[in-house]
């Protein structure tokens, strides 16, 4: 088997397409492009290519990860150069490796890494960084999901504290309308567990009562790890 | 341009942003202030209806390939981002250089629905244009349409600057450079419309005045100025392998309703089905050759790596070539894992051939429009089909391994009895047998038959033209009579709304009073009237009660032969004596043959349009 693993971008307004637009746009990509890529065998045949970890309708991000199974073994600065011809400009393959090993992408990732900004108007004069401190402390951080079954609102109560690995202010400016904030998080992400950045804020503003505006709120992904039998490692 | 920060802001807050992001492969950005001609093209539905939309990307790449013309798109917001703009106080914008609409010279709609009339109507205004042609100014852009609706162009006329009659990319350069010329002059806009009316094809209805009967039927139209012509002739493509067809598409990024390549086989069609408005007015028959299909095909591959071709027409079993193409398209693209599909299919064997050919192993559902229940009826409209090729066909296709079958009709078709109507349920459960005739081990998959009826609108510029529709209840009671009579878990029955139907009929043989109220049904709300869940019909009622307008005039009125219709003033090249023998035939259920068996006489070859068929 085959298979080329490789980064890419998704930035500026193509954050608005969703991740089943991303796979349509990929295929007509590969086609554009002519790329030999493999096609799974059946009624109806699909290119064999998986993108790691979803990203939601609305996140930029510089840390995008997915496989591709080939027919013929291609140069990688071949692929790279015939693909961002073809690709829209805000998004780019930045890299790629061909690698060994059977495991699917999507099942190793464990970790992402956001960078987030926001605006909030009642910090008042309380530190961030110290409140943030003492909330990684406490043992249960809560949410409540919402998930909709059958048309029903189904409301459930969930510890989201394992999900969070670290947080990090990288700063704050005054602004007109209060405090522009900037932080990168790692949080879960992948099969065995994962928080959604958006209700990563969300339960933050409910913590510290930051009346975040959510027009203000730019999420970016500028990292995403692996775990293979216990050491975190990066896609390539 | 807008301002990018509210434009940021409320994609944060709307559903399918990139309905509005633009920036698609192959779509095209020039240097707006560095145009001679900018050109709105205004779909008057939302994105994913309207980039499913040929006409769209054939004038688009035409315009845009001229370097003086800037070509941009713009579609209806949906309601979530029209409200998020109200409050941002963004103006309607174009996609491409996010361009508020009244900073361009022309914005163009296309009219491919008639209840798709209050979002034109809603998109000047949020653009902030004047409604009323009489209302803008010189500095507002001049608003224009074309496509099938416009051939009864009377109900918006007074929102319209001007039509274009026919096929558009046949005139819209001609008009366009007219325009650049114009504008190194110091004439006004009204300069320019005297100018256009002598271009065969326009219409501008200001140069026209209506002149009503006491019934409130039309006496005259006259034109109000010496040289403007007394009919419009429509403007046809000749030569269907020379005419300009993109060799690019936009891609959009999210799907549309038809995301594949659009192939365009050929123009017209021959069939002559009586209550078919697209049957007549694009006549004659203009097919492209095999050679040149494919070789489109290829361009269109190439520059869009989309995975499915579409071979697109109003009869695509009609093309003279059919296996001849379909087997070279196949054998040039199955390697590629790229499809061929066929949008309509003919009720035959040798159409089931070809499905096999291009579906190959997946057996996706067939769907057939035997159009009547009985064949009384379909004789009365001209569908040239009798019960046994459409048993023959399900029999074959059954064999064949399908068993998902959907079958299509009107009810309230001129003539229609009870009896008929039934036959649509009779139909279904001989469909039924059909499946279980077949011996137990060569029957596959679970039979499952779709049976729809929509309700007949009586269109312009057919041999039922002049007849009354069904009303509102007639169609109930059918609809129920029906519905009741089907007890088969096997037959599905499903129907479209009458009210509707009905106000699409008023829409489509109005006149120009019928303006007044399409613009009340907006103030009042309406807007998305072919949605469902938009579709508001007692604000309609209200909106004609207050506009004076009696629906009923229009829709459920018979016309008297000699009776002036609204769009007398047009010439589509088929003679009206024609359709009148037509609807004479069609009462006493006569057949016409399909003209491709030979001329039956419509005109339209000797007419000036010069049309070879």
């Amino acid at each position: 088997m085959l298979m080329l693993r490789v980064k890419f971008t998704k930035e500026n307004y193509l954050q608005y397409i969703s991740h089943l637009d991303l796979m349509r746009l990929f295929n007509r990509t590969f086609r554009r492009a002519n790329i030999p890529i493999k096609y799974s065998e059946g009624y109806n045949p699909q290119p064999k290519f998986s993108i790691a970890n979803p990203l939601s309708l609305g996140i930029e991000s510089i840390s995008e990860y997915m496989d591709i199974e080939l027919e013929e073994e291609i140069p990688v600065e071949d692929f790279i150069s015939s693909m961002n011809r073809e690709l829209p400009k805000d998004i780019r393959i930045i890299e790629g490796k061909y690698i060994e090993g059977d495991k699917s992408l999507s099942s190793l990732v464990a970790w992402s890494y956001y960078e987030i900004k926001f605006v909030t108007n009642n910090l008042n004069n309380r530190q961030l960084d110290k409140l943030i401190e003492a909330w990684l402390k406490k043992e249960n951080i809560t949410i409540i999901r919402t998930r909709r079954k059958k048309g029903r609102e189904i409301k459930k109560e969930q510890n989201i504290k394992p999900l969070i690995g670290n947080i990090v202010l990288n700063g704050q400016w005054t602004i007109d309308n209060g405090q522009l904030i900037e932080l990168n998080c790692l949080l879960k992400a992948g099969d065995r567990g994962n928080l959604k950045p958006t209700d990563f804020i969300n339960a933050m503003d409910k913590e510290f009562d930051l009346h975040i505006d959510p027009d203000t709120v730019d999420i970016k992904r500028i990292g995403l790890y692996l775990e293979n039998n216990g050491e975190i490692q990066a896609p390539i | 341009m807008i301002d990018m920060n509210k434009f940021n802001k409320v994609l944060k807050r709307v559903i399918k942003p990139a309905r509005y992001i633009g920036m698609e492969i192959n779509s095209i950005v020039k240097d707006f202030n560095n145009v001679d001609v900018k050109f709105a093209f205004a779909f008057p539905d939302i994105y994913e209806v309207g980039m499913s939309h040929l006409g769209l990307h054939i004038l688009y790449n035409l315009l845009n390939e001229k370097e003086y013309i800037a070509c941009e798109r713009v579609f209806a917001p949906w309601v979530d981002m029209e409200e998020e703009m109200k409050k941002e106080e963004i103006p309607l914008f174009t996609l491409e250089n996010r361009e508020p609409i009244g900073n361009f010279d022309f914005v163009g709609f296309t009219l491919q629905y008639e209840m798709s009339y209050t979002n034109i109507v809603n998109m000047l205004h949020l653009g902030n244009i004047p409604i009323l042609s009489k209302d803008r100014e010189e500095e507002d852009p001049f608003i224009i349409a074309g496509g099938p609706c416009a051939y009864n162009p009377e109900p918006i006329a007074d929102i319209i600057d001007f039509f274009v009659i026919g096929e558009g990319e046949e005139v819209i350069l001609e008009i366009l450079e007219k325009y650049r010329e114009f504008k190194k002059t110091s004439g006004t806009k009204l300069d320019f419309l005297k100018e256009v009316s002598q271009i065969q094809g326009v219409y501008v209805p200001r140069f026209y005045e209506i002149h009503y009967n006491k019934d409130n039927t039309i006496k005259e139209m006259v034109p109000i100025l010496e040289d403007v012509p007394k009919t419009i002739e429509k403007r046809i493509v000749k030569d269907l392998d020379k005419v300009y067809f993109p060799e690019k598409l936009i891609i959009p990024y999210i799907e549309t309703v038809h995301d594949r390549i659009p192939l365009e086989i050929f123009r017209g069609c021959t069939r002559g089905c009586r209550f078919c408005q697209a049957g007549i007015i694009y006549r004659p028959v203009r097919e492209k050759s095999p050679e040149k299909l494919l070789d489109l095909a290829k361009k269109l591959v190439e520059e869009t790596g989309y995975e499915n071709i579409s071979l697109t027409s109003l009869s695509s079993c009609d093309y003279s070539q059919l296996e001849l193409l379909i087997s070279q398209l196949i054998d040039r693209y199955e390697e590629d894992k790229i499809g061929v599909s066929l949008p309509s299919l003919r009720l035959d064997s040798f159409s089931i051939d070809i499905l096999k050919e291009i579906e190959k192993v997946r057996k996706t559902g067939l769907t057939f429009a035997p159009e009547a229940g009985s064949q009384r009826l379909r004789d009365v409209i001209n569908k040239g089909i009798d019960e046994k090729d459409l048993t023959t066909a399900v029999s074959y296709a059954f064999k064949e391994g399908w068993s998902t079958v959907k079958l299509y009709f009107m009810i309230g078709l001129p003539t229609e009895t009870d009896e008929d109507v039934l036959g649509i349920k009779e139909l279904g459960y001989k469909v039924k047998d059909m499946f279980f005739i077949l011996p137990k081990e060569e029957r596959r998959g679970n039979l499952k038959i779709t049976l729809s009826t929509s309700c007949f609108v009586p269109k312009p510029f057919t041999p039922f033209q002049w007849v009354g529709q069904d009303s509102i209840d007639e169609f109930y009671r059918k609809i129920n009579l029906l519905r009741n009579s089907i007890r088969d878990r096997k037959i599905v029955y499903n129907y479209h709304d009458p009210k509707l139907s009905y106000l699409e009929a008023v829409v489509a043989r109005g006149d120009r009073k019928v303006g007044k109220a399409i613009i009340k049904a907006w103030e009042k709300g309406c807007k998305f009237d072919g949605w469902s869940e938009k579709f508001n019909y007692d604000l309609w009622i209200e909106a004609f009660e207050e506009t004076g307008i009696n629906g009923d005039f229009y829709a459920l009125r018979e016309r008297d032969m000699e009776e002036v219709l609204p769009w007398d003033f047009i010439n589509i090249g088929v003679s009206k004596k024609y359709l009148i023998k037509e609807y004479e035939k069609a009462k006493i259920g006569k057949l016409t043959r399909d003209c491709r068996l030979g001329c039956t006489g419509c005109g339209i070859n000797q007419s000036y349009l010069g049309g070879v068929c």
